[in-house]
């Protein structure tokens, strides 16, 4: 008898193994549970992530391309596939144009040869899924005034994912259906100071780009500004109730997008100024402006 | 949670593995088809306009 006396818990402490375990069976299963849901939102998080940044490229990417090859289709309408608008009727006609219908193509050498983009009117969700859109209301490419432009930084196609890398002078160029229209970004803050003697001395590409005078002043090629600030796609962009005379009206282009990346707490702001111009010769069709190969 | 699932999966080891695959693949789809869509609009990333 004293062998079994153990000092141990009387009789029913041997029934022990009966009875607790279905209690921390219960918590087992409700931890388990906890922690399945858990790792299930980590999954659905992550593929939502893949779905924002892969799945959406994909979707945009055919419909970029069937924009651009609808507005290919329009520009065609010579008949057999030839340019043979004649010369009177090479006018540029954006009035009455839909939203959510390509008119123009933007090129950033900078970005390399591959950057292009169809030029989407308005910008609403559905038309920024196509591609960079058009605020309506805003001049359109070549005319005076400020040829405003939003795209998205990341997903569906990101278009205007890397524009805060753009330098003063980059040239952003806007196909129509007769002409070639050659933006380049206008000096940035810091480069303002100076600009005469320095960048916009030294470097070719700089030929027409200087810090803009009268109503423009102070206008650089690059702001981070508030969403609220509507006035930066205005005519004289910052002011907007301002308009420049005919004498100093100012040929602008404008980009926006969302900043820093991944929030829309701001906006990146990008600014350009056109300096040249080339109409589509008919007789040669796929010409392109030598600012086309500045892809460095 | 899976475990429960598994067991109420009717059949041998393959049928179920089958169907498992078929259901995952059904929870994707809906994801990517129907619930990040309507998602999407509502999250910051994606508003890059200013106010007109």
């Amino acid at each position: 008898m004293t062998t079994l006396d153990t000092g141990g818990p009387p009789a029913d402490g041997l029934l022990s193994p009966e009875d607790p375990p279905r209690r921390p069976e219960r918590v087992r299963t409700v931890v388990r549970g906890i922690g399945e849901l858990l790792i299930t939102a980590g999954l659905v998080v992550l593929l939502f992530v893949v779905y924002e940044v892969y799945v959406t490229d994909l979707v945009s990417a055919g419909k970029q391309r069937d924009a651009t090859a609808a507005l290919d289709d329009t520009w065609k309408d010579g008949g057999g596939g030839v340019d043979t608008v004649p010369g009177p009727e090479r006018v540029e006609r954006f009035n009455g144009l839909n939203e959510g219908s390509g008119f123009a193509k933007m090129y950033i050498p900078a970005f390399g040869a591959d950057y292009d983009f169809t030029i989407i009117e308005g910008t609403t969700e559905k038309s920024l899924e196509i591609g960079p859109g058009h605020y309506r209301g805003t001049a359109y490419p070549g005319e005076p005034g400020n040829f405003a432009v939003a795209g998205h930084r990341v997903g569906k196609g990101a278009p205007f994912n890397d524009i805060d890398l753009l330098n003063s002078c980059d040239a952003i160029v806007v196909e129509t259906h007769y002409s070639w229209f050659i933006y380049r970004v206008l000096p940035k803050g810091d480069e303002v100071q100076g600009w005469a003697a320095g960048k916009g001395a030294a470097d070719p590409r700089c030929q027409g780009v200087a810090p803009l005078g009268g109503p423009y002043a102070g206008l650089v090629g690059q702001e981070i500004v508030r969403p609220t600030q509507g006035e930066v796609i205005a005519p004289v962009p910052g002011k907007s109730g301002a308009a420049a005379s005919a004498g100093e009206r100012a040929t602008l282009m404008t980009l926006t997008t969302c900043h820093p990346r991944f929030s829309d707490r701001q906006r990146l702001i990008v600014h350009a100024v056109m300096v040249k111009q080339w109409a589509k010769d008919p007789a040669k069709p796929g010409e392109t402006p030598p600012e086309l190969k500045e892809t460095s | 949670m899976y475990g429960w699932i598994w067991r109420h999966l009717p059949g041998p080891t393959m049928v179920r593995v089958l169907t498992s695959v078929v259901l995952v693949a059904g929870v994707v789809a809906l994801l990517m088809f129907v619930v990040f869509p309507w998602v999407e609009p509502k999250l910051p990333f994606n508003q890059v306009t200013t106010q007109q």
